[in-house]
């Protein structure tokens, strides 16, 4: 997995208008995504979703994750329309102890009379690059078929 | 490679069971066998423990395999928030071990590096004293998110040595008071003011647990038991803006009069009553007291009567699981235990009532001492059909889950139980 890229990531995340979800499986295999406000980066790489609630089906379905090894993914998207999408492994649930009360304090202090159900830690196993600048231009130079004619037709008049 | 590929080692007795019952989670079957063998903890890991971060062992109520009273991890968390409560085990009885692996505990069975879990962490008031300066941990205790009370560590039902086959509460007192100074009986309003201590820790505390030996004293029997818990829950409940808070007593079956005074007169939202084991003659050999104070038919009507004060949901028992084929009075096979303990905890059940399980754990000074505990795969059978009943008769079990209590591999299971209010 590339160093640059979750590099990439921990710098996207520190960029407040940044806006990052996470998608979650259920128990028939549908995919469920919502914001995940306060995601980051801790100092080993992995990447940290606060689950607010205990009901939430991000939750349940991030429980199904780490007890039946399913993949989770983060989208994380920059302003400058950078996108960089992780998929990966639940590693652990935080409920108690030093760095749960920490974000506990945190999101209290952010969101007011809330409760914090799970610190998750996401072990990523693969970066993508969905950066869509980055995609198209791969595209153009890697699988020339899916191109329409008409972008590449010559000009009459002034159509771009 | 991830540390989960790397831990998992093919026909080790663990990775076996996951593949017989690849719809329970590989750390539920671990967890349930770390409760079934027990667990020694190495001198490296002992040394890991720093009692300023961690939880040390010697608060609880009961005691350990090995009888020993030490300076050890109070209990393990696995990576899912899992609790397991471990109970220290002699080596030679061929426990998990606990030990360090990369400077972190590991869970090895038979050198194998299985898990990586975490020590109990230590709550903030642990390190403080009460106002008659006994250590604040000695009168109010904790797991991971709950306040444990044990106001009382004696019971009565061995004034005629009519206790429980497997308990050995009356050694545990003798250990707690001569080695560590635990009072015998609690002071409610000292109580009262441990929990609002405690409770200066932001999102530590989910739920407040009382549990003591069963008082016979009083106009009524049990009265007496009753009285002193109204006693503490009022002291306790101070230190809540709301008439009720999350909590849970495990008290005697009591009747339905006394029931009421409970639910009416403080702010307890669950009962528990643990009937031990789901068959009467069973019952009647293994909790003689129990039996002579209050009887098998009339302890399962009283759970029921404790349904409409409480709800659905919020009432629950407990069995001490395998003890029921322990000795030659017990079931002759894993099969017929399984099917007469699910259909009786089916009959509890359909009236409102949950059964939960822990993991029986044979200690040196008990009558079942000699004996042992069941197999793997029975503890997994037994989890899966009590949590397969809550499934079926729509029963929560919020009350007793892995955040509030966390010593019911079954009630992990319910973790991911159907929101039916949804
Ligand atoms: S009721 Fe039984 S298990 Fe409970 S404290 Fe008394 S003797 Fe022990």
């Amino acid at each position: 997995m590339s160093e640059d890229l979750r590099n990439a990531i921990g710098s996207l995340l520190k960029e407040p208008a940044t806006v990052a979800s996470i998608a979650t499986l259920d128990e028939n295999g549908a995919p469920h995504s919502v914001p995940s406000p306060f995601l980051r980066l801790d100092a080993d790489g992995r990447l940290v979703h606060l689950e607010l609630l205990e009901t939430s089906a991000t939750h349940r379905n991030l429980l199904r994750s780490i007890w039946f090894e399913r993949p989770v993914s983060v989208t994380v998207a920059g302003s400058d329309n950078r996108v960089l999408v992780t998929t990966g492994r639940t590693y652990k649930a935080l409920v108690s102890g030093p760095l749960f009360s920490e974000y506990y304090r945190e999101v209290r202090a952010r969101l007011g009379d809330v409760g914090l159900a799970a610190v998750w830690l996401i072990e990523p196993e693969q970066i993508r690059d969905e950066t869509y600048a980055v995609r198209k231009e791969r595209e153009e130079v890697l699988h020339p078929f899916h191109r329409h004619l008409d972008r590449l037709a010559v000009r009459h008049g002034g159509a771009p | 490679m991830t540390l989960a590929l790397a831990r998992k080692i093919p026909g080790t007795p663990l990775e076996d069971a996951v593949r017989r019952y690849p719809d329970v989670p590989r750390l539920i079957i671990l967890k349930t066998d770390v409760q079934r063998r027990g667990v020694h903890y190495t001198e490296e890991a002992v040394s890991y423990l720093d009692p300023e971060k961690h939880q040390t062992t010697g608060t609880h109520i009961f005691g350990t395999r090995d009888g020993v009273i030490a300076l050890r991890p109070e209990s393990l968390l696995l990576r899912d928030g899992t609790s397991i409560i471990t109970t220290p085990t002699p080596p030679e009885e061929n426990p998990y071990v606990v030990d360090l692996h990369d400077g972190r505990p590991w869970l090895f069975d038979a050198g194998v590096a299985l898990e990586e879990v975490d020590y109990w962490p230590a709550p903030a008031f642990y390190g403080k004293d009460s106002s008659s300066g006994v250590p604040m941990k000695n009168i109010v205790s904790a797991r991971p998110q709950r306040l444990n009370i044990f106001p009382y560590r004696y019971c009565t039902f061995w004034n005629n040595g009519k206790g429980c086959a497997f308990c050995d509460i009356v050694t545990q007192l003798k250990k707690g008071s001569r080695e560590l100074k635990i009072p015998a009986r609690l002071d409610p309003v000292e109580v009262g003011a441990v929990i609002g201590e405690a409770l200066k820790e932001e999102g530590r505390f989910s739920t407040v647990f009382l549990t003591s030996g069963s008082i016979v004293g009083g106009s009524r029997p049990f009265d007496d038991e009753i009285d002193y818990y109204i006693a503490i829950l009022k002291e306790v409940g101070k230190n809540f803006r709301t008439p009720k808070f999350p909590s849970q007593l495990i008290g005697t079956a009591f009747e339905k009069e006394q029931l009421k005074r409970l639910y009416a007169e403080t702010g307890l939202t669950s009962y528990t009553s643990d009937i031990e084991v789901l068959n009467e003659e069973l019952f009647n050999r293994h909790c003689p007291g129990k039996a002579e104070w209050i009887g098998y038919r009339e302890w399962k009507k009283r759970l029921v009567d404790a349904v409409e004060i409480f709800g659905p949901g919020r009432v629950n028992t407990g069995l001490v699981a395998g003890i029921e084929l322990a000795g030659p009075h017990g079931f002759r096979s894993e099969d017929e235990a399984l099917e007469r303990t699910l259909s009786e905890a089916e009959d509890l059940a359909r009236q409102g009532v949950s059964t939960v399980l822990i993991v029986w754990s044979p200690r040196p000074d008990t009558a079942l001492g000699a004996y042992k505990n069941a197999s793997l795969d029975y503890y997994i059978r037994l989890a899966r059909g009590l949590h397969a009943l809550r499934v079926k008769y729509r029963l929560p079990i919020e009350h007793d889950s892995y955040r509030n209590c966390g010593n019911h591999p079954d009630t992990d299971l319910s973790r991911l139980l159907p929101l039916w209010e949804e």
